[in-house]
C-alpha cells in the first residue's frame, strides 16, 4: 500500500512537472533575446532605410513566408469587398501604381512605373503621367493609358454605376483621360483642382491590365466595364505588373509568389518564393515565427503578443505610430450634448495621458496624445490644435469652471443644465470584446462622474450600425487617417458627409475644408485645413486620443523588411526583400 | 433493422429542420452582415450597400428567407455568402474532408488508447498503473483543449530544437511550398498532423478511458464472468471474449454521442493549428455574420451527429445479440 501511494505521488509530481515545464517552455533565448530594436534599431529615426541590406549582401534565392491574417475573398482591391488590408498587401507585389505611402507616411512616386507625374496646368487642372517605356505586364503587353482608363471608368461613377467600388474620391473630378506617345503618356484633366491628385491610380487603387479586362466584354460599354471589374475580383491573377507573379493560390491556405520574369523595375527580386500564409488567429503567429514556419509578422500589437515576441531569439520587432487613431465622439443630436459648454467640460476632464498609460502605453511607451484631427505627426502640416483648448488635459477644476460659468448647477454631484433640467446619464458605446476600448470607456465614465455626469457603458456588436444610426451619446472608435489628408477631411468632417455620425454642422469649417481640397497651393491648403481643425477642436465634437501603433516582427536574417504603418503595409517593397548572406 | 433505421432517420428530419430554423433566426437577428461595409473608411457608396442588401436577401422577412434557403438546398444552392465569390456548398465540401481527416484519426487513436488503458486500469485496479492512468485521465479531462494545444505546440518546438531539425509543425496541414519528393511530402504531412491529432485525441481519450474502466469493472464483477472463470477458461479468454465485448457497448454509445463535442473540439484545434476545416469555416461565418454559411454548417453537422447516433444504435445489435429491433 505504501509503495502504491509513493508511486502515485511520484506520478502526480512528474505529470505536474511536465505541465509546468511546458508552460515555461520557449522562455529562453539568453543574450539573443529579441526586443524593441535588433535589426529595427534605427527604424524610429530612419523608417525608410532601417534593416537595409544591399543586394550584394542578400542570397540569390530562398523563401520568405509572411503571416497573413485574412483570406483573399476578392482580388480586386478597388472593389468594396476586395478593399481589405491584407488583400492589398498580398497583391501589392503584383500590381503597378503611381504613388505609394512610404514607412515615413509620405506619398512617394513609384519610380519603377513612372518617369514623372506632374501638375502641368492649374486651369484646367491637369496632371500628366509619363510611364516608363520598359514597363510591361508579364505577358509583354505595355502598361499604358488604357490601363489608367479602365481604372478610371470603374471609379468615376459615370461609366460603371454598377461597379461596387470602395469609394475612392477624386475620380469623378477627372473629365478626360487621354493617352499619347503610344499610350505611355497619360493626361488627366479635372473639372476643378484636386489637391490630393497623388492618390489617384495609387497603391490603394492600382492598375489592372485593360487588355485582359477587354476579353471579358466591350470596355466602351458599362456592361463590359462591369464584367472586367467582376473578373478581376473573382479570378486569382495569372497576370502581373509587379516584381512577383502568382505561382499558386490555395484558398484559405496560402498565396505563393515567384519572380516576374518581365519585371521592369530597378530592383530584381532576390527571393525564389514569397509566401503569404493565412493565419487567421494572430495569437498563433509568435509560435509559428519561433518554429520558423513564417519569417515575417505584421499583427496588431497586444501586450501578450509583444511580450511573447520578446522571448524569441533572433527576432526583431518594431512598433510604428500608424494612420489609425482612436477618439471619443459626441452625438450632437442629444440635446444636452448640443451645448458646447458641456462638451468642452467633459473633454477637459478627460486625462488622455492617463488613458494611454493604462491601455496601449503598457506595450508601447512612445504613444502620446494626438493633437490634430486633420493630420498626424508624420504628415506635413501637423500642429497642436488641441492642447491650448485644455481638452484631454484631465484638468477637472477647469472643466468645472466651464460648467459653472455656463450656468450649470450641481457640478460634481448631479449636474443640472442652465434651463433647470437634470443632465441624464449618457450612453457610451464600444465594440464588443475590445478590452482597450472598454477601459477607455470606464476611464471616461470616471472623469464624467467628477463633473456630476453619469455614463452608462454598453457594447455594440455592429459599430457600423451604431454609428450610422446615431444610437449613442458618446462613442469610442478609430479612424484611419488618409495619407491624402485633404480628401480625407472631406470624407470625415463635412456637414453632409456620411461619416459625420454625430451631425456636427459648421458651414465655415465646411468652406475651409472644401477650399483646401481644391487648392493648387499646398501651403495654402495646409493652412486652411489647420484653420478648420482649430474650429473643430474649439467646438469639442471629437477628441483624438492617440495613434494606434502597428507592429512588425521579423527573423533577423531577412533584409529590407520594414514596418510601414500605412495601408501599403509590410509588403510595400517586396522586390528588395532577401535572406542576408551573413546569416 | 432496416425499418428501425428508416424510422430513426425520419424522426431526425423535423429535429434538423427545427435546429436549422432556430440557428437561422438567431443568425438573422444577431447582427448586420453589412456592418463591415458600413464601418469602412471611406464609407462604402450607397449603391454598394443597396446591391449587397438585395444580394444577401436582407430586404426580405425572416420566414421567406428561411424557406427559400431550404428550397435552394434541394438543388445544391446553400444561399449567398457575405463573401460574394464563395460558393458555400463547395467550400463546406472541401472543408468537410479536412475536418474528417483530423477527426477520424484522432478518434481511432483515442479509442484504441481508451480501450487499452481502460481495460488495463480495471484489471489492475488500485495499483500504481491504475492511479497513474486515473490521474492522467482526469488531467486531460480538466485541461481546456486550446491550452493543451498550445502546450503541445511549445513541446513540438522544443523537440525540433532538441533534434536540430524541422520535424514538427505548428501551423496548417502541409508546408508551403511542399518539400520536393513524395517521401519528404509524406513526412511533411505527418509532421503537420502529429500535434492536432494528439490534442484532439487526448481530450476524447480521457473520458472514454474512464468509461471503459468503469464498464470493465462492472462486467468483471458480474456472475457470468465469474462463471466463465470457474469453468476454467483462461484469464485472457474471459477478458477478451466475454468481458470486453460487453464492456464496449456503453463506450459505443458514448463515442457516438461524443461526435458533437469532438466536432466542437475540432473547432478549437483547427483554430490553434490553423487547419482550414469546418471549425475555421464556422468561426469565420460567425465573425462575418454569414447566416447562410453558419446555417449550412449546422445542418451538415447535425446530419453527421444523427448518422453517428444511428450507427451506434445499429451497432448495439451487432455487439449484443440479445438486443433485437422491433
Amino acid at each position: 500500500m505504501r509503495r502504491t501511494r509513493a508511486a502515485s505521488l511520484a506520478a502526480t509530481v512528474a505529470a505536474a512537472a511536465l505541465v509546468l515545464a511546458a508552460c515555461g517552455g520557449g522562455g529562453g533565448g539568453g543574450s539573443q533575446d529579441a526586443s524593441e530594436g535588433g535589426v529595427f534599431a534605427d527604424c524610429a529615426t530612419s523608417p525608410n532605410t532601417c534593416n537595409s541590406a544591399p543586394a550584394d549582401q542578400l542570397q540569390q534565392g530562398g523563401t520568405v513566408t509572411v503571416a497573413s491574417e485574412k483570406n483573399i475573398d476578392n482580388w480586386n482591391v478597388i472593389s468594396s469587398e476586395g478593399n481589405v488590408d491584407w488583400t492589398g498587401m498580398a497583391t501589392k507585389p503584383l500590381v503597378p501604381y503611381t504613388f505609394y505611402t512610404a514607412p515615413d507616411l509620405k506619398s512617394t512616386m513609384n519610380t519603377d512605373l513612372l518617369a514623372s507625374a506632374d501638375v502641368t496646368s492649374d486651369s484646367p487642372f491637369t496632371v500628366t503621367y509619363k510611364i516608363k517605356p520598359e514597363a510591361v505586364w508579364n505577358d509583354g503587353t505595355p502598361i499604358a493609358a488604357d490601363d489608367f482608363v479602365l481604372n478610371w471608368k470603374w471609379q468615376n461613377g459615370r461609366d460603371c454605376p454598377e461597379c461596387e467600388t470602395a469609394g475612392n474620391g477624386g475620380y469623378d473630378l477627372v473629365t478626360s483621360l487621354v493617352g499619347s506617345d503610344g499610350g505611355k503618356t497619360v493626361t488627366a484633366t479635372f473639372s476643378k483642382p484636386y489637391t490630393d491628385w497623388q492618390s489617384l491610380f495609387g497603391s490603394s487603387a492600382p492598375l489592372y491590365p485593360a487588355h485582359i479586362g477587354a476579353k471579358q466584354g466591350d470596355l466602351n460599354t458599362p456592361a463590359g466595364v462591369k464584367a472586367a471589374f467582376d473578373y478581376f475580383g473573382s479570378t486569382p491573377p495569372n497576370w502581373s505588373g509587379g516584381p512577383f507573379q502568382v505561382q499558386n493560390w490555395q484558398n484559405n491556405v496560402a498565396l505563393t509568389l515567384v519572380p516576374n520574369p518581365k519585371w521592369y523595375g530597378a530592383t530584381k527580386p532576390k527571393l525564389d518564393q514569397l509566401v503569404f500564409r493565412i493565419i487567421t488567429d494572430a495569437t498563433q503567429e509568435p509560435l509559428a515565427l519561433q518554429n520558423n514556419e513564417v519569417q515575417v509578422l505584421f499583427p496588431q500589437p497586444q501586450v501578450d503578443l509583444v511580450s511573447q515576441l520578446q522571448q524569441i531569439p533572433n527576432v526583431s520587432q518594431f512598433q510604428n505610430q500608424g494612420l489609425t487613431w482612436e477618439h471619443f465622439d459626441f452625438n450632437l443630436q442629444n440635446k444636452f450634448l448640443a451645448d458646447k459648454a458641456l462638451r468642452q467640460a467633459l473633454f477637459t476632464a478627460v486625462n488622455r495621458q492617463e488613458i494611454i498609460d493604462k491601455t496601449v502605453g503598457q506595450f508601447n511607451k512612445d504613444i502620446k496624445p494626438l493633437n490634430n484631427h486633420m493630420f498626424i505627426p508624420q504628415q506635413d502640416g501637423y500642429q497642436d490644435n488641441i492642447a491650448a483648448t485644455g481638452q484631454g488635459s484631465g484638468d477637472v477644476e477647469k472643466a468645472k469652471k466651464i460648467l459653472t460659468d455656463a450656468g450649470y448647477t450641481g457640478v460634481g454631484t448631479a449636474l443640472v443644465a442652465p434651463d433647470g433640467q437634470p443632465v441624464p446619464a449618457l450612453r457610451m458605446r464600444y465594440t464588443t470584446g475590445n478590452a482597450v476600448r472598454q477601459n477607455e470607456c470606464e476611464l471616461f465614465a470616471g472623469y464624467a462622474k467628477q463633473l456630476g455626469v453619469n455614463i452608462d457603458i454598453s457594447t455594440t456588436d455592429s459599430l457600423g450600425d451604431t454609428t450610422s444610426s446615431g444610437d449613442y451619446d458618446v462613442i469610442v472608435f478609430g479612424w484611419i487617417q488618409s495619407p491624402y489628408p485633404f480628401n480625407g477631411a472631406q470624407q470625415l468632417w463635412l456637414s453632409n458627409s456620411g461619416s459625420n455620425y454625430g451631425k456636427y454642422q459648421n458651414p465655415a469649417m465646411d468652406q475651409l475644408i472644401n477650399e483646401a481640397a481644391a487648392s493648387t497651393d499646398p501651403a495654402d491648403a495646409t493652412a486652411k485645413l489647420n484653420q478648420a481643425d482649430e474650429m473643430l477642436s474649439a467646438d469639442a465634437y471629437v477628441l483624438p486620443l492617440y495613434q494606434k501603433p502597428t507592429l512588425a516582427a521579423v527573423q533577423n536574417n531577412i533584409g529590407n523588411v520594414r514596418n510601414n504603418s500605412s495601408l501599403d503595409g509590410i509588403s510595400y517593397n517586396t522586390s528588395e526583400w532577401g535572406i542576408k548572406t551573413s546569416s | 433493422m432496416l425499418a428501425f433505421a428508416v424510422r430513426r432517420i425520419l424522426i431526425s428530419i423535423p429535429i434538423l429542420l427545427l435546429a436549422s430554423f432556430i440557428v437561422f433566426a438567431l443568425g438573422v437577428s444577431s447582427g448586420n452582415p453589412l456592418a463591415p461595409l458600413l464601418e469602412k473608411n471611406p464609407p462604402a457608396p450607397p449603391n454598394v450597400i443597396a446591391a449587397e442588401t438585395v444580394r444577401l436577401h436582407l430586404d426580405q422577412p425572416l420566414i421567406p428567407r428561411y424557406f427559400s434557403w431550404l428550397a435552394g438546398l434541394f438543388h445544391g444552392d446553400f444561399g449567398p455568402s457575405v463573401v460574394s465569390t464563395m460558393n458555400i456548398g463547395h467550400e463546406l465540401g472541401a472543408r468537410f474532408w479536412v475536418t474528417i481527416r483530423l477527426i477520424a484519426l484522432a478518434m481511432v487513436i483515442a479509442l484504441v488508447l481508451a480501450v487499452v488503458v481502460g481495460v488495463l486500469s480495471a484489471v489492475k485496479q488500485y495499483t500504481v498503473t491504475d492511479y497513474t492512468t486515473t490521474f492522467l485521465g482526469f488531467l486531460f479531462l480538466a485541461m481546456p483543449s486550446f491550452w493543451l494545444a498550445i502546450l503541445l505546440k511549445q513541446g513540438g518546438i522544443e523537440f525540433n530544437k532538441a533534434v536540430d531539425a524541422q520535424v514538427i509543425y505548428t501551423i496548417g496541414a502541409t508546408s508551403i511550398p511542399p518539400p520536393p519528393g513524395t517521401g519528404a511530402q509524406i513526412v511533411d504531412v505527418l509532421g503537420h498532423m502529429v500535434l492536432p491529432t494528439i490534442a484532439l485525441a487526448l481530450i476524447s481519450y480521457a473520458s472514454w478511458s474512464r468509461f471503459t474502466r468503469a464498464s470493465m469493472l462492472e462486467v468483471m464483477n458480474s456472475d457470468y464472468v465469474r462463471l466463465a472463470r470457474s469453468k476454467g477458461l483462461s484469464r485472457r479468454t474471459v477478458m477478451v471474449k466475454h468481458a470486453l465485448r460487453t464492456a464496449l457497448i456503453p463506450l459505443t454509445t458514448v463515442t457516438a454521442l461524443d461526435i458533437a463535442s469532438i466536432i466542437g473540439g475540432a473547432v478549437v484545434t483547427e483554430t490553434v493549428f490553423q487547419w482550414k476545416g469546418m471549425g475555421d469555416f464556422l468561426l469565420t461565418a460567425i465573425r462575418t455574420e454569414d447566416v447562410y454559411a453558419a446555417s449550412s454548417w449546422l445542418l451538415l453537422t447535425g446530419v453527421i451527429v444523427v448518422m453517428f447516433n444511428l450507427i451506434a444504435d445499429l451497432l448495439y445489435g451487432v455487439l449484443d445479440p440479445r438486443i433485437r429491433y422491433a
